[in-house]
């Protein structure tokens, strides 16, 4: 029975090369070598014609449990090898994660000034108002007449205008002077013409110019304004949404206080402090007086009051049945105070060094 | 405004100094500062020299034993103009100087010296330096020096708004903090002495615009002998801020200080004819006023003149002519009520701001004119001698009528939001100095006081009463939130995503001001172009016109940043420009406003990195962040034609069109690489480039919602395609093709080649191309049916040559 016997061999032999075999190539070129089309198993049975009938079954049974045992051996050493490879790379030389990530592209950054404005209106959107806008060279009527602030008044001391040459106006320059807006409380007044009654509730950023220019002055700056208009309206509500606003915008520890002031276009007039957002309205940090507050422990940051009767009156509302409230800041100041930044004029040299810590 | 409170006790009872301020801030007179005066000479005290003997080292220095109130102290001294028995100032160990050096215990030859005895001039109090000052031998030691002298004062600086004429004064300030804490005022009694003759007969006065000036008194003091203030009144007047000039120029400021009532003092001698005349100033009228600036008039102007000429700018300023001299003998003193309005417009006109302006501007208490007259007359009588004549003289062609306000009981607390009650607000107004003329079961009616010019309705009526109560008394409540909160706008969500788009794309937000130098807009018109809107009174000239273009504001920013070391710079701006308003255009706003979204770029495409290179960025990187701006937005139908604007470079630029609704294409902006010349101009390097966009067009154009196309169920055939076309082919017009079979779901453009093998003036341009059908499983021959489709145009239509 030279052949059972050559396949037994044949087994042995095979058994051994694939142990000993160490990549996928050697296993390669042993499977083809034992178990290809010219492959010694198919070489032992070609011979398996001459035997007699009765033997071949004997026979093809020892040839198919040999390549069986072969291509299970096989399939032990692949894993072994993958094993071994895998168990190499897994141990092999660290990559550097403290190397810096890969950022193609940073992303930019957001003005200070138009984070504050967005915050500022995004906390009066919760209370009801619309966003108004309007011209920054304007109407001298918008800006101060309608406002109650008549020609020669002294009130106009109050904000120092810059005029536009109505030379340069083209069809613009007609009656009554031309000028960059004082305020943003002009928008009151277009917004309460736009509406035409009341209620009127709307929120107006925007900039701003007066001629004054120096350390904590710039000739350009923003404001936002707000009036809330409706029969009922009241000092009181005047005060929960300026508190609310100062809650929502300084933290919600903030306290809140109203003294008389003067607005023309307004009667009563307030000015609103705010607790100092750096020492918490203590007045001192670390032992020494807060700068930012002076020690007093307050801020001003709103002027406010009920809209005067002249007003309502000069946009066609019934001041008898109709009341209600405005205010502004000045979004310098807030931003200033959330931050801490202490020069204004940072906010007009666009330094990317600056501008990236936002 | 600056109160002296050692002045104001004079009138009313007052609580410490830190009170007063508090109540004063509480009711609208915001105090901005508390000043100590004599604070300066803290730790300097009175001190009697009990022995002194002489320096065994030094034969200038004497060694004194001073009384300085603890006991015997040694002190070395060098001035020799004192006694034994004499008191001084002693500046104490510890003291800081007015010069600014601390004092300490001391050895001098040899000698302890525990303080300094101190000369005016140490203390900073004169220039006197001859010897130590001299204090009043009766001063008790250990008294501070301050209060020897008299000095100690607390000033307030008051922030008096323009509507509170009636607190530009002492007087007025007391009202205040008597109607705050519940005190009476003592008003000071005129001591007025009169002697004939009577002043009729040495002064005649005539008012000749009755419109501009409702009231002029004046008295005549005569026999005056001009001299120095008494230091009471030089000390109140110097706390107050006003130099010592005069006795008869002091008295009418300490009155002007006293009761907010300007005066002015003539000589009379020089006043023409005897005789005042108030009126408008003749055209082309010269004066020189008491500043030494001669001055053209104009009708405008209201003067005081005599019968010759102009001798004051009525209510602003007085003349050099008639100013109290030295020699002054015989004094015409004036106290009147002028128009407001027209003494602003003469101040603003002669660019004069003064103390007596003003007040007049915001209006002085027209029933306090005859008050303040005869007080200052005796003043002058008192401080300079001489004798009132009997009588003012008083042209008062405009009797005045009290104003009355109704105030319905219930209003208050409509307007305020919490009761008020009927007791309450009388109360408060009559405290305030209202009178009740009228009473009814709905509402009172309150005579103003004269000198609170600033009410005339109930609205003022309220504040009045609540700006006593205190602010802190109103509740806080909300307004009803209508039921419809808003939501933001689609500007604001257009705005919002287009921010966000540049973010992403590394653009940083810049914010510069409206206005810039013209010479900072002319590069960008090389033609000329427009002019701009400017202003009449700029800051300077590099702030006088509005901007056209937001892009000058720009590079000047990256150039900033540039010499800031800083060089890869990506900014923009959102802002509105100006022009002059195009004839015909709708609204009321007096000049064409349009916001523009702009931004510059240069620098390296990547930051520098361990695995990116330092390539420069280049037009692509911006056309790459405004299609992701673009996109952001749900614009599409985007098309960019080549060519810029005339400040961009004529061969890297274009002009981004957007198709509106009708078929149209209308333009979005221009973007490309900064002309050469523009940006020597603004010294920048070249490889800047810049976006210039129409924010209102982006609105206009921008889809926030849009449909959706189903998920392919049938799967796609792809293709590569590379073809050869003249340089001048854009790649846009290939792909467009590509784009026009319409089994052609998407392209790409993977490769652009220039070079050999390709023949010179063409290029290569490889394209992965995808293909398939939406309601079938498209076949190998139908995707290359298409595909030779797409070939066969590309021939016909841009002479494209196939390759491999």
């Amino acid at each position: 029975m030279d052949l059972v016997r050559d396949l037994e061999a044949l087994e042995v032999g095979a058994r051994q090369s694939i142990a000993s075999a160490s990549d996928e190539r050697a296993l390669e070129e042993l499977r083809v070598r034992y178990l290809g089309k010219k492959g010694e198993i198919s070489t032992v049975l070609r011979g398996m014609g001459q035997l007699a009938a009765e033997e071949r079954p004997r026979v093809g049974e020892v040839a198919n449990r040999v390549r069986d045992e072969v291509e299970s051996q096989l399939v032990r050493a692949r894993q072994r090898i993958d094993d071994a490879l895998l168990e190499r790379e897994l141990r092999g030389s660290r990559i550097d994660v403290t190397l810096p990530g890969r950022r193609l592209l940073p992303r930019g950054h957001r003005h200070p000034l138009t984070r504050a404005t967005e915050e500022i209106v995004a906390i009066f959107a919760k209370l009801g108002y619309e966003v108004a806008s309007g011209p920054e060279i304007e109407l001298d009527w918008y800006n101060f007449e309608a406002l109650n602030i008549p020609k020669d008044h002294p009130a106009r001391d109050m904000q120092d205008t810059f005029y536009v040459d109505p030379a340069t106006l083209g069809s613009g320059g007609g009656e009554g002077a031309v000028l960059l807006r004082t305020h943003t409380s002009p928008i009151q007044i277009r917004a309460m013409k736009r509406a035409g009654s009341p209620p009127v509730r709307v929120v107006a950023p925007g900039r701003v110019y007066r001629s004054d220019y120096d350390q904590t002055h710039s000739p350009m700056f923003h404001q936002v304004e707000g009036i809330c208009v409706g029969p009922g309206i009241t000092f009181a509500d005047l005060k929960g949404t300026l508190a609310a606003f100062a809650r929502a915008f300084f933290g919600p520890d903030t306290a809140t206080r109203f003294r008389p002031s003067y607005f023309p276009f307004v009667e009563p007039g307030a000015e609103a402090d705010v607790s100092c957002s750096i020492c918490g309205g203590s007045g001192s940090r670390a032992g020494a007086r807060c700068g930012t507050c002076k020690g007093t422990g307050w801020l001003e940051v709103l002027g406010a009051g009920m809209v005067h009767p002249k007003v309502l009156e000069n946009v066609g509302f019934d001041p008898k049945a109709v009341t209600g409230f405005a205010f502004g800041m000045g979004v310098e100041r807030m931003a200033m105070l959330k931050h801490g930044i202490g020069d204004l004029r940072l906010f007009y040299e666009n330094d990317l060094r600056f501008l990236e810590q936002f | 405004m600056r109160i002296s409170l050692s002045w104001l006790a004079a009138y009313v009872p007052l609580p410490p100094a830190d009170e007063v301020a508090r109540r004063l801030t509480a009711v609208g007179l915001e105090v901005e500062a508390v000043e100590r005066i004599g604070a300066s000479l803290d730790g300097v005290v009175a001190a009697r020299i009990v022995s002194a003997e002489r320096h065994p080292e030094a034969e200038k220095l004497s060694i004194c034993q001073v009384d300085g109130g603890a006991g015997p102290v040694q002190v070395v001294c060098g001035a020799t103009n004192w006694k034994v028995g004499d008191v001084v100032p002693l500046a104490t160990p510890g003291t800081r100087m007015p010069a600014g050096h601390r004092i300490g215990h001391a050895k001098l030859r040899g000698v302890d010296s525990h303080g300094m005895l101190c000369s005016a001039r140490e203390l900073g109090l004169s220039e006197e330096a001859s010897g130590l000052l001299l204090l009043p031998g009766d001063a008790l030691p250990g008294t501070p020096v301050a209060r020897v002298l008299g000095i100690e004062d607390v000033v307030l600086e008051v922030n008096v708004t323009p509507n509170r004429p009636d607190a530009l004064s002492h007087l007025g300030v007391a009202r205040e903090v008597a109607a705050a804490t519940g005190a009476a005022v003592a008003y000071p009694d005129s001591g007025l002495k009169q002697k004939a003759p009577p002043a009729s007969a040495a002064l005649r006065v005539s008012i000749e615009a009755p419109d501009r000036c409702f009231r002029y008194a004046a008295r005549v003091i005569e026999g005056v002998r001009i001299g120095p203030s008494p230091s009471w009144l030089a000390q109140r007047l110097e706390a107050c801020g006003v130099r010592s000039i005069s006795s008869v120029v002091d008295a009418t400021n300490f009155v002007l200080l006293e009761r907010g009532q300007p005066l002015h003092a003539f000589d009379l001698d020089k006043v023409a004819g005897a005789e005042i005349v108030v009126r408008a100033a003749r055209p082309g009228e010269k004066m020189t006023t008491l500043d030494g600036v001669e001055r053209t008039l104009s009708p405008d102007d209201l003067v005081i003149a005599d019968r010759d000429r102009a001798c004051a700018l009525a209510g602003v300023m007085g003349g050099g002519d008639s100013e109290i001299s030295a020699g002054t003998t015989r004094v015409l003193l004036e106290s009147a009520w002028f128009e407001p309005t027209s003494v602003r417009r003469t101040a603003r006109r002669h660019g004069l701001h003064t103390e007596a302006s003003h007040r007049f501007e915001r209006g002085v208490d027209p029933e306090g004119v005859l008050a303040a007259l005869d007080r200052c007359a005796a003043m002058i009588a008192d401080l300079s001698g001489g004798t009132v004549s009997r009588g003012a003289v008083d042209a008062n062609p405009h009797r005045r009528r009290p104003v009355d306000v109704v105030l319905p009981w219930s209003r208050p607390g409509e307007i305020l939001g919490m009761p008020i009650s009927r007791k309450e607000a009388r109360a408060s107004l009559l405290a305030l100095g209202f009178e009740l003329v009228g009473t009814g079961p709905r509402s009172g009616k309150f005579r103003v006081p004269s000198w609170r010019l600033d009410v005339s309705r109930e609205e003022d009526l309220i504040e009045e009463i609540i700006r006593l109560r205190g602010y802190d008394a109103i509740p806080q409540t909300l307004p009803p939130i209508a039921s419809d909160t808003p939501a933001p706008s689609r500007d604001a969500q257009v705005t919002e995503r287009a921010r966000q788009a540049l973010e992403g794309a590394g653009f940083s937000e810049a914010v510069n001001f409206s206005f810039v130098a013209p010479a900072d807009l002319a590069p960008l018109s090389p033609s000329g172009g427009r002019t701009g809107v400017a202003l009449q009174n700029p800051i300077s000239a590099d702030l006088s016109v509005m901007r056209s273009s937001i892009v000058p504001s720009l590079f000047k920013g990256l150039a900033y940043n540039r010499r800031q070391r800083v060089e890869d710079v990506r900014i923009y701006e959102l802002a509105s420009i100006y022009e002059p308003r195009a004839a015909g255009s709708e609204g009321d706003a007096p000049a064409h406003e349009e916001l523009r979204l702009a931004g510059v770029a240069g620098g390296r495409r990547h930051p520098v990195g361990w695995s990116t290179g330092g390539e420069p960025l280049d037009f692509h990187d911006v056309k790459g962040a405004l299609e992701a701006l673009l996109e952001a937005l749900g614009i599409d139908g985007v098309r960019w034609v080549h060519g810029g604007s005339p400040w961009l470079h004529p061969r890297s630029a274009a002009t981004i069109e957007s198709r509106d609704e009708r078929g149209a294409f209308r333009v979005l902006g221009v973007a490309g690489e900064v002309h050469p010349r523009v940006a020597a101009a603004f010294d920048l390097p070249r490889g800047v480039f810049a976006f210039d966009l129409s924010f209102e067009e982006l609105l206009r154009a921008a889809k926030l919602v849009h449909g959706h196309a189903d998920v392919p169920r049938f799967p796609a055939v792809l293709r590569d395609l590379a073809v050869v076309v003249l340089d001048e082919v854009g790649s846009g017009a290939v792909l467009d093709v590509v784009r026009g079979e319409p089994l052609v779901e998407e392209v790409s453009l993977f490769d652009v080649y220039r070079g050999a093998p390709i023949a010179e003036g063409k290029k290569n341009l490889a394209m992965a191309i995808r293909y398939r059908a939406v309601d079938r499983t498209l076949t190998d021959a139908e995707a290359d049916a298409a595909h030779g489709r797409i070939v066969e145009r590309l021939r016909g239509e841009l002479a494209a040559e196939l390759r491999g």
